[in-house]
C-alpha cells in the first residue's frame, strides 16, 4: 500500500472506544505530549521548536492579513483632519469630527437603524436556517435534491439579488402583485414606504443569507458523532430530550460561530441596503455603513465618514467578543458531552 | 449598441463601415494645416461611464489613432459605480486617467479641489486647436455647463471651461401618443393641467398603471429631472446671495408652493412604488405602457420608442416641460456628459487632442446619425438633414427641443456641497409624500440644514488651490 | 439518520415535506424569475409573465461583449485566493485547535477581527497604498486583500471541527508510524471534509461576489455585480442582459457546489451518522 503498513488498530476501533478515555484527556495532539526520560540537551531543544511549532504554523495567516493595519492606522490619522476629496485644503482639526458626529441625532439614528437591521435579520436567518437543516438533514428524495438547490440564492451577487426582489414586488409591473392582491394586500408597498421597508430589507437578506446558515449547520449536523446517540437509544430518551440535552450542546459551536459571522456581517451591510432603498424613504433605513459611504464619496468628506465606520467596528468587535466567549464555553461543554 | 471590440473581426467590419462615412469629412480635416500627429505616439487612459456615448467613442477609436497616432485604452463602469471610482482615481493624483467622462455637477467640485486641467489656453491656441472645431456651433447652455469660476453661487457660464460636452439631456413630458389620440386628449402645458390629467390616467392601461412616472429614490438626481425643471420655471430659485453669504431659498413661499404641487402630483398620480424609482424604472414603465406620462431626461423617452425598444415602441411622442402659468418662458434644466483632462495627466498635449476631436463636428456628426448619440450639443448637428431624418421619427422630439432650447441650462446654483444639500432636498420630498411631513416646515428645515453649512463658505473669490 | 436524533420526528414525515417545500419556494423562485427573465426580449420584459416568445438574443449580448474577459479574471483571482487560503489557513486552524500556547486566543481574535473592518473604512488609504506599490490591478493584489475575506472565515469554522475530533484517533495513527503528516491527509482531513467542503464553497462565493474591493482596486477584475449592472445600461434598462449575465456568474458556484456536495451530505467516512 501507498501509505506503508496497515495500523495495528483499526481506525474505526478507536473511534468507537469507550468514552472514558476520550473524556480524560486534554485537547493536546500525541505529538505534544511529554515523551518521558532524562532531560537531554537533544529532547531540550525539541522542546523548544516544539514549543514554537503552533507560531510557526500559525504565522503565514497572520503574515497575509496583518498588513490591513496600515490603512486601519492611516485612515484613523485621517480622521483627525478636514480631509475631503473635493479639496486640496487639509487641515488638522483634532477631535472635531468625532464631537459632531456624537452631537448629530443622524448619526445615532442609524446606529438604531443599524442594530434593529442587524439583530432582525440575524435573528430571522438563524431560526429559519437551523429549522431547514434540520429539515435537509433527513434521507427522503425531496431532502437530497433540496440540499443543494436551497444553497442557491447565496451565489447571486447579493446586488443582483435585490433587484430581483425589487422587480418581482414592484406593485405596478411584478409578479406578486396579482397573488398580493388575492390576499388584500394590493397596496402593500414593500420597500417603497417608510413602515415596510424594514420588513422588505430582512426579507431580501433572509433570501440571501439564509442559505450560509443552512450549509454551516447542515455541515455540523453531518458531524455529529455516533455513540452518544447510541447510548440515548438504549436509554431511550424521547426525541425532544436528545435534541436539547445531545445535538444541541453539541452543535453549540457551529452555531455560535454561524451566528458571529452573521452578526458581524449584517452590521456592516451595505449593498443589500443601498440597492434596496438607499437609506430612504426619508431616513427610515439608513444604517451606519450606508451613511458613512453618503458621507465619503457622494458628499466627499471623507474624514467625517470615518468616526463612524471606527465607531461600527468597534461596536462589531465587541459583540463578536462577547459571542467568542460563549463559543469557548460551549466548546469545553460539547466536548464534555462527546 | 454591441460592444464588440474585443473581436477582431467585428471591430474590422465597424471600422469599414464608419470610415465610408465621414470619409469627406475627416479628408478635409486632414487638408488643413492642423497637425493631429503633434501627440504621436502617445499611450492615453481614459476613464469612461457605461452610456452609449462611451460606446460611440470606442467604436471609433481606431480611426482616432489613424488620424492621430495615439493609443488609447479605455474602461467602462456602470454609472452606480463610476464617480466613485474616479473620486479615487483623481484623488491619488497619481496622473491615471488622462481623460475622464464627467457630468455637471461634479465637475464642480473636481475642478474646486484641483483636479481638473482649465481648457481655455488650449481652446485658444490655434497651433493647439484645429480652426474647424468651431467652439460656438456649440449651443450657449450646454457650454456654459463646463464653464465655471469656482466662486460659490456664481452661476456657470463664468470662468475657466473645466470639460466640453459629448452629448446631453433635456428635460421634458413623454406621452404615450396612441392613447391620448384614441381619447383625444392633450399634452398638459400648465402643471396644473399635468396634474389633473395625470390624476384622470390613473388605471388608464389596467391595474398597476398610472398617470406620470417621476423619479423617487433618495439621491439628487430625483430633484434634477421634471422636479427642478418645475422648480425654475415657476421663477423660483435654490440660493440667493444674502449679506454675502450663500443662503439656501428653499423654504421661501414660491418654493413651497412647487414642492406641494410636485409632492401631490406623486401621491395621485405618480408610481406607487415611487421610492424606489430610479431612471430606469421610470423608462421602464413608460415602455411598458405602465406610465401614461413620463416627465424626465428627453432621451430616455427616446429610447423607449426605437423600434424593439420597448412595448410601446412607436406610440409616443413628445411635449414641453409644463410651465406653472400660462405664457410664463418655458425651459428645462439639463444633464451634460462631458470630457475633461486629469490636471496631474502627463500626457496633457495627446488628451487635449482626444477631447477636441470627440467633442468636434465631425464625430458629434458620425455619432448622432450613426450611435443614438442623443442630444448633440452642437448646432451644426441638429440643422443636418440626415440628422433631422432620424429624429423626425419621434414625433414632437424636434420641435420640443426647438422651443426650450433657448432657455435650457444647469439650473442649479453651483457650490461644492451640491451632493448632500441635493439629497437631503430627495429625502425631505420623500418624507413630504411618504410620511406625511408638512411641505412648509420640512422645506424651512431643510433650508436651515443647507445655510448651516453654505454660509461658511467664502464668496468673495475661488478656493486657494485652484486659483490660476 | 435516525429518527430518535430529530426533535422534528413528531411532527411527521408529510409536514416536514410541506415546510420544507415552502421555503424552497420562497428561495427559488426568485432564480426562476431571473431566469425567464434572462430568456425575455426586453419589449415584452415587463409586459408578460410566464407567457412569451423565449430568445437566447440576451446571452448572445452578453457573451460578445467583453464579459467573459473579466469573468476569466474573477474565476483566476477568486480559485487562488481560495487555495492560498486553504493552504494557509488549514494548518493554522488546526494549530488553534490542537496546540495550547501563550497568546493562543489573542491570535485567534486577531484573525477573526480582520472581518470587523467595513470595507469604506480601509478602502481609501488602501487604494492609494496599492496604487504606490504597483499592486493596482493585479492578480497579485487582488488575491492578497481577498485574505480578509476568505481566512477568518475558514480558519474559525475549521478550527471548531478540528477540535470535535478526539485525539486519540491521532494517537492511533501515530502508534502504527505513521508521520505527522501522514496523519493529517489521510486521518484527519477526512473526519473534517464537511467543514472543510462547507468553508471552501463560503469562500469562494464571498470571493466570487466580492464588490467593493475589485471595483477600486482594479480595473480588469470586476466581478459579477459590476458587470451585470453594466447592462443596465444608460439607453434602456436590459433587464434581460441583467439577468442572463447573473446567471452565467451563478455558474461556477454552482458547479463547485455540485461538485463538493457528496462531500457535505454524506459526512463522515468512519461511520458518524447512520444510514
Amino acid at each position: 500500500m501507498f501509505w506503508g503498513r496497515e495500523p495495528a488498530l483499526s481506525i474505526t476501533e478507536v473511534w468507537n472506544a469507550p468514552m472514558s478515555t476520550t473524556l480524560s484527556s486534554p485537547r493536546t495532539p500525541p505529538s505534544e505530549l511529554p515523551r518521558g526520560g532524562s532531560a537531554s540537551k537533544d529532547s531540550i531543544a525539541h522542546a523548544r521548536r516544539r514549543r514554537f511549532r503552533p507560531y510557526l504554523v500559525l504565522a503565514p495567516a497572520l503574515i497575509l492579513t496583518i498588513g490591513i493595519f496600515i490603512p486601519f492606522i492611516a485612515a484613523i490619522c485621517l480622521s483627525f483632519t478636514d480631509y475631503s476629496l473635493n479639496s486640496s485644503d487639509v487641515s488638522f482639526i483634532g477631535f472635531d469630527n468625532y464631537l459632531s458626529m456624537l452631537q448629530s441625532s443622524d448619526f445615532w439614528h442609524s446606529l438604531w437603524i443599524t442594530i434593529e437591521y442587524a439583530f432582525l435579520c440575524t435573528a430571522v436567518e438563524m431560526l429559519l436556517g437551523v429549522g431547514v437543516a434540520l429539515l435537509l438533514n433527513d434521507e427522503n428524495i425531496v431532502a437530497r435534491f433540496l440540499r443543494i438547490v436551497l444553497i442557491f440564492p447565496l451565489m447571486i451577487a447579493p446586488v443582483i439579488g435585490t433587484l430581483i426582489w425589487k422587480l418581482i414586488t414592484n406593485p405596478s409591473v411584478g409578479i406578486l402583485v396579482g397573488p398580493m392582491r388575492m390576499i388584500g394586500l394590493g397596496d402593500f408597498k414593500w420597500a417603497a414606504s417608510p413602515d415596510s421597508a424594514m420588513f422588505s430589507l430582512v426579507v431580501v437578506d433572509a433570501w440571501v443569507y439564509t442559505p450560509f446558515v443552512i450549509i454551516l449547520v447542515l455541515a455540523g449536523l453531518r458531524s455529529l458523532p455516533k455513540s452518544p446517540y447510541e447510548a440515548a437509544l438504549i436509554d431511550g430518551g424521547s426525541p425532544w430530550f436528545v435534541f436539547k440535552n445531545l445535538t444541541l450542546p453539541m452543535l453549540a459551536p457551529v452555531l455560535l460561530i454561524t451566528l458571529v459571522f452573521r452578526l458581524m456581517l449584517s452590521l456592516q451591510e451595505f449593498s443589500i441596503i443601498f440597492a434596496l432603498t438607499e437609506g430612504g424613504p426619508g431616513d427610515a433605513t439608513m444604517s451606519l455603513s450606508l451613511q458613512a459611504y453618503n458621507r465619503a464619496f457622494p458628499f466627499y468628506g471623507l474624514a467625517e465618514a470615518i468616526p463612524m465606520m471606527l465607531f461600527l467596528w468597534a461596536l462589531v468587535y465587541f459583540v463578536s467578543f462577547i459571542l467568542i466567549g460563549f463559543w469557548r464555553r460551549a466548546q469545553q461543554r460539547a466536548a464534555g458531552v462527546a | 449598441m454591441k460592444i464588440c471590440f474585443t473581436w477582431p473581426s467585428s471591430l474590422a467590419v465597424v471600422s469599414a463601415v464608419s470610415l465610408a462615412l465621414p470619409l469627406a469629412d475627416s479628408a478635409r480635416a486632414q487638408q488643413s494645416t492642423f497637425d493631429w500627429k503633434q501627440a504621436s505616439g502617445t499611450k492615453l487612459v481614459v476613464m469612461l461611464n457605461k452610456h452609449p456615448y462611451a460606446d460611440a467613442i470606442i467604436k471609433r477609436l481606431q480611426e482616432f489613432k489613424d488620424l492621430t497616432g495615439i493609443d488609447v485604452e479605455t474602461s467602462e463602469t456602470p454609472e452606480e459605480n463610476y464617480f466613485d471610482k474616479l473620486t479615487a482615481s483623481l484623488a491619488s493624483k497619481n496622473g491615471t486617467p488622462d481623460v475622464f467622462m464627467t457630468g455637471t455637477y461634479q465637475l464642480w467640485d473636481y475642478a474646486t479641489a484641483g483636479y481638473m486641467e482649465p481648457l481655455d489656453s488650449y481652446l485658444n491656441d490655434p497651433s493647439l486647436t484645429n480652426a474647424d472645431y468651431d467652439y460656438k456651433d456649440i449651443y450657449e447652455g450646454v457650454r456654459n455647463g463646463g464653464r465655471w469660476d469656482l466662486v460659490p453661487g456664481h452661476p456657470t457660464g463664468t470662468g475657466q471651461q473645466w470639460a466640453l460636452p459629448l452629448g446631453f439631456e433635456t428635460n421634458i413630458i413623454a406621452y404615450n401618443k396612441k392613447y391620448f389620440d384614441e381619447k383625444g386628449l392633450k399634452p398638459p402645458k400648465t402643471f396644473d393641467e399635468l396634474y389633473k390629467l395625470a390624476k384622470q390616467l390613473k388605471g388608464w392601461n389596467g391595474p398597476g398603471s398610472y398617470g406620470v412616472a417621476v423619479r423617487g429614490t433618495r439621491n439628487w438626481a430625483t430633484i434634477h429631472p421634471g422636479y427642478m425643471t418645475t422648480f425654475t420655471n415657476a421663477g423660483a430659485k435654490d440660493f440667493e446671495i444674502k449679506d454675502g453669504k450663500l443662503v439656501s431659498d428653499l423654504g421661501s413661499a414660491k418654493s413651497v408652493e412647487v414642492t406641494k404641487a410636485f409632492a401631490q402630483l406623486v401621491k395621485d398620480a405618480g408610481p406607487p412604488a415611487w421610492s424606489s424609482y430610479t431612471w430606469y424604472q421610470c423608462g421602464a414603465d413608460f415602455g411598458a405602457g405602465k406610465a401614461a406620462m413620463l416627465f424626465d431626461a428627453d432621451i430616455l423617452g427616446y429610447f423607449q420608442n426605437v423600434p424593439g425598444g420597448s412595448a410601446e415602441a412607436g406610440n409616443i411622442a413628445y411635449s414641453p416641460p409644463p410651465v406653472m402659468k400660462e405664457g410664463d418662458p418655458v425651459g428645462a434644466n439639463e444633464w451634460i456628459w462631458q470630457v475633461a483632462i486629469n490636471k496631474s495627466s502627463k500626457n496633457k498635449k495627446a488628451a487635449w487632442l482626444f477631447v477636441q476631436y470627440f467633442t468636434g463636428k465631425e464625430h458629434g456628426t458620425w455619432a448622432a446619425i450613426n450611435a443614438s448619440v442623443v442630444d448633440p450639443p452642437r448646432k451644426s448637428i441638429w440643422d443636418n438633414p440626415d440628422f433631422q431624418a432620424v429624429m423626425s421619427k419621434m414625433p414632437g422630439y424636434l420641435d420640443t427641443f426647438n422651443t426650450i432650447i433657448a432657455n435650457t441650462s444647469v439650473k442649479f446654483t453651483p457650490q461644492p456641497y451640491f451632493s448632500e444639500s441635493t439629497t437631503e432636498w430627495a429625502a425631505t420630498l420623500q418624507k413630504i409624500v411618504l410620511s406625511g411631513a408638512d411641505p412648509k416646515a420640512a422645506m424651512t428645515e431643510l433650508a436651515k440644514r443647507i445655510t448651516a453649512k453654505t454660509s461658511k463658505l467664502k464668496l468673495d473669490q475661488p478656493p486657494k488651490t485652484a486659483r490660476q | 439518520m435516525t429518527h430518535s436524533r430529530s426533535p422534528l420526528a413528531k411532527i411527521g414525515k408529510g409536514l416536514q415535506i410541506l415546510l420544507l417545500l415552502a421555503y424552497a419556494v420562497f428561495a427559488l423562485f426568485p432564480l426562476l424569475w431571473m431566469f425567464i427573465m434572462s430568456i425575455k426580449p426586453d419589449s415584452q420584459m415587463l409586459t408578460t409573465t410566464f407567457i412569451f416568445t423565449p430568445t437566447l438574443e440576451n446571452y448572445a449580448t452578453v457573451l460578445h461583449s467583453d464579459y467573459m474577459q473579466f469573468f476569466f479574471n474573477n474565476l483566476i483571482v477568486s480559485v487562488a485566493a481560495v487555495l492560498v487560503s486553504l493552504v494557509v489557513g488549514v494548518p493554522a486552524a488546526y494549530a488553534l485547535a490542537r496546540f495550547q500556547f501563550k497568546g493562543k486566543e489573542d491570535i485567534a481574535f486577531t484573525i477573526l477581527s480582520f472581518r470587523f473592518a467595513p470595507e469604506i473604512l480601509v478602502i481609501l488609504p488602501l487604494y492609494l497604498i496599492y496604487q504606490r506599490l504597483g499592486l493596482y490591478d493585479t492578480y497579485f493584489g487582488l488575491i492578497w486583500v481577498y485574505q480578509l475575506i476568505t481566512l477568518p472565515l475558514l480558519i474559525w469554522i475549521l478550527r471548531g471541527f478540528f477540535e470535535d475530533i478526539s485525539p486519540d484517533i491521532e494517537a492511533a495513527a501515530q502508534l502504527d508510524g505513521y508521520a505527522w503528516w501522514q496523519v493529517f491527509l489521510r486521518v484527519l482531513l477526512p473526519l473534517v471534509k464537511p467543514g472543510l467542503v462547507a468553508a471552501g464553497l463560503l469562500c469562494f462565493i464571498f470571493a466570487w461576489n466580492s464588490f467593493t474591493f475589485p471595483l477600486l482596486l482594479s480595473n480588469n477584475v470586476q466581478t459579477s455585480t459590476v458587470i451585470a449592472l453594466r447592462y443596465l445600461a444608460s439607453d434602456t434598462v436590459h433587464y434581460g442582459q441583467v439577468a442572463a449575465a447573473a446567471a452565467i456568474s451563478a455558474l461556477p458556484e454552482v458547479i463547485l457546489a455540485l461538485l463538493i456536495q457528496k462531500h457535505l451530505v454524506r459526512g463522515l467516512s468512519f461511520g458518524a451518522v447512520k444510514g
